[in-house]
């Protein structure tokens, strides 16, 4: 993946907020730093170009799940398999609530 | 004591024991952050908006959202009064308010479930707050755009060489858009190609030199259209083709820049650059006003800033990987940007007091003074002064291409529907917002607008902190650590609003205009624009003043009548 997560997840961290997260070395603290001020603001924006792109393709073949039939359903059923790894973060996505302040960056 | 080391030393210092001290203890005692709570970048995760990252990428993506061109000119104003009293605000602001409303607007995100502000300020004080918050961020755009439009042409106007690199590095903006998207070559060799695009655009600009004319055909209102003309190609385009390799090349030398001069500060001694500026000049300002409320609204993002709440219940809290991230990432990167108004302010510091011209400029020269002394002395003044110069371009061209963006994507909302459909249409509500801040930016009463862009700013910052005050005290959590700096901020920033507004309406009232030339010698114009000036600040003050009246009945009815939060342990009320 892209991001680097933090290495201690929820089920190993400590219940007392603070010192979570394990020791990471100067370098990649420093990559990682590098990398958030340089390049996550791009790859989000990326992420974010190529989502609306992906919605404008789910609305069109599968639609009438959210209640907008476009193609006939023939042809959404043929696609379905291919759409389906997509179809609950596509939902998710297009009912999450929006406003003007979620497209500052 | 006579040189900028002992200040950048005290500030380390000071920001080390808000971020360790206080701010632990108010992580403890308020938040309560739970390492085990789910955040919504699991909750929610779905690669594209939610998904976690490290704290170190969010303090770094955090800190390079926020630090721009405020905490570099905001010192440059408030320098009117003397430096020592730009410096206690710039270090006691930051630690007793601005982190404290960076980490709270992020966790305030986090617990309620990654929302950004909009739907948090509809749900604490109803649809009538969500319009008018909107209503008052999009004055706040224009005083932003006005304002940087206004500096791009003034530094391109006043340091030779500077529209040359500019040039340079937004072509080379295109072709590493165009390698990294198009050709998908190496992100690491097409960084390494645009950095040496960068080195040799800034080389061209020492020997490419425009001309310098102040009310000839190279005047303000010319760069201005020139700067115009960028932001409505950016602003349209996909973000991918400009707007977003922009961003990336030019965070290298901006951020160079700074560390510079840090860097210069710190070894002053060594170089025997001393203090010049003296520490104390009076209360009373000719050109601004009272030092109270005035210079709280001119050094913004370096003490506090409404920009980084927004920044950080958009986009950082929905990327948390775990709550306690929330204090490193929120408070460490404002703290940082303290450190990058404290530089600037180090950099004016340095400059005897005739060498402080009428224009913000003189950032440039302070730099040179601060670091000529380890980057190969007078020899490489040029250079350094057409380095210096474009990063200060670059910081205000990036951001103001957003804003101008941005912009543009709230006017659809606003009037994407009805009789006024027009108006949102993309190159219509581009062109409309540009033209506005165009007209503002070569009205030339830059300080006047830079202090209405400093009081929508920190009456932003100040209802930012209101909403997180309603949030804890809904949660039967101590409140009290946000609400007083929330009232000071908008008491302050209410004051510096109406201060101003009577300044323009005075200028209408007696017919001496605050407008500059060349519209300053066109009478009708100039009295329009005063008029025009003193109805926006009217607006601002009472949309402000709406917003801050429902967030106080909303704070006080949530602290009559708490209710359960969710992922908010309840302690007893301050």
């Amino acid at each position: 993946m892209f991001w680097r997560r933090n290495k201690k997840t929820e089920q190993e961290a400590p219940a007392e907020g603070g010192e979570t997260g394990e020791k990471q070395g100067l370098g990649n603290v420093m990559k990682d730093v590098l990398y958030g001020m340089a390049s996550h603001g791009n790859v989000t924006a990326a992420l974010r170009t190529r989502m609306y792109m992906e919605h404008l393709f789910m609305f069109i073949t599968l639609g009438d799940m959210l209640g907008i039939p476009v193609l006939p359903p023939y042809y959404s059923l043929r696609i379905l398999p291919y759409a389906v790894p997509n179809i609950e973060s596509w939902k998710q996505r297009v009912f999450r609530e929006r406003d003007f302040t979620d497209a500052l960056y | 004591m006579t040189t900028p080391f002992w200040f950048v030393v005290a500030a380390l210092v000071f920001y080390g024991i808000a971020f360790l001290g206080y701010g632990r203890w108010y992580d403890r005692n308020v938040w309560k952050p739970d390492a085990k709570r789910t955040t919504p970048a699991h909750m929610y995760m779905d690669g594209v908006e939610f998904f976690p990252a490290s704290r170190y990428v969010l303090w770094g993506y955090q800190f390079k959202s926020v630090a721009a061109l405020g905490p570099i000119l905001g010192p440059f104003i408030a320098l009117q009064y003397g430096w020592l009293p730009a410096l206690i605000w710039i270090i006691l602001g930051n630690f007793f308010i601005g982190w404290l409303q960076d980490y709270g607007a992020i966790m305030v995100s986090v617990r309620n479930n990654g929302r950004s502000f909009g739907p948090i300020s509809y749900e604490f004080t109803g649809a009538s707050g969500r319009s008018t918050l909107l209503g008052f961020i999009l004055f706040y755009l224009q005083m932003i755009s006005a304002t940087f439009v206004f500096f791009i042409a003034q530094f391109w106007n006043t340091l030779p060489g500077t529209f040359a690199a500019t040039v340079g590095i937004i072509i080379t903006a295109v072709i590493v858009g165009q390698l990294m998207y198009k050709v998908r070559l190496n992100v690491g060799l097409t960084t390494l190609i645009g950095l040496l695009l960068v080195v040799l655009s800034i080389v061209a600009g020492v020997y490419l030199r425009t001309p310098t004319d102040p009310f000839g055909a190279w005047s303000a209102p010319f760069w201005a259209a020139l700067v115009g003309v960028f932001l409505f190609v950016a602003s349209v385009l996909p973000l991918p083709s400009l707007i977003q390799p922009m961003n990336f090349i030019s965070f290298f030398p901006t951020f160079i820049a700074v560390i510079l001069i840090i860097i210069g500060g710190l070894l002053s001694p060594v170089f025997g650059v001393s203090l010049q500026q003296p520490a104390w000049k009076g209360f009373w300002s000719p050109a601004t006003g009272p030092l109270w409320p005035m210079m709280f609204l001119a050094i913004a993002c370096g003490a506090i800033s409404g920009w980084h709440s927004l920044v950080g219940s958009s986009t950082t809290s929905k990327q948390l990987d775990l709550e306690t991230d929330a204090h490193p990432v929120g408070a460490g990167a404002m703290l940082s940007e303290g450190l990058v108004a404290l530089a600037s302010l180090a950099a004016y510091m340095v400059l005897a007091p005739g060498e402080i011209t009428k224009n913000t400029t003189a950032w440039v020269a302070g730099a040179i003074r601060l670091t000529e002394g380890f980057l190969g002395g007078k020899g490489a003044e040029a250079f350094l002064a057409t380095f210096f110069g474009v990063s200060l371009v670059l910081y205000a061209i990036t951001v103001q291409s957003l804003v101008t963006r941005f912009w543009r994507l709230i006017s659809a909302e606003v009037a994407g529907q009805g009789r006024f459909a027009i108006l949102g249409q993309k190159h219509v509500a581009t062109f409309l917002g540009i033209l506005i801040a165009w007209l503002f930016a070569v009205s030339g009463s830059w300080n006047n607008l830079w202090l209405y862009f400093g009081g929508s700013n920190q009456l932003l910052a100040g209802l930012a902190l209101m909403l997180i005050s309603i949030h804890l005290a809904r949660a039967q959590s101590q409140s009290g650590w946000t609400f007083w700096p929330a009232m000071f901020m908008i008491v302050t920033t209410i004051l510096g609003l109406a201060f101003q507004t009577y300044v323009f309406f005075n200028a209408v009232y007696t017919g001496k205009t605050l407008v500059q030339p060349p519209l300053g010698t066109i009478p009708w114009a100039a009295h329009t624009l005063d008029a025009i000036f003193t109805l926006v600040g009217v607006m601002l003050i009472v949309l402000g003043l709406r917003m801050a009246v429902m967030t106080i009945r909303s704070y006080l009815a949530s602290r009559a009548q708490p209710m359960a939060v969710a992922g908010q342990t309840a302690t007893p009320a301050r």
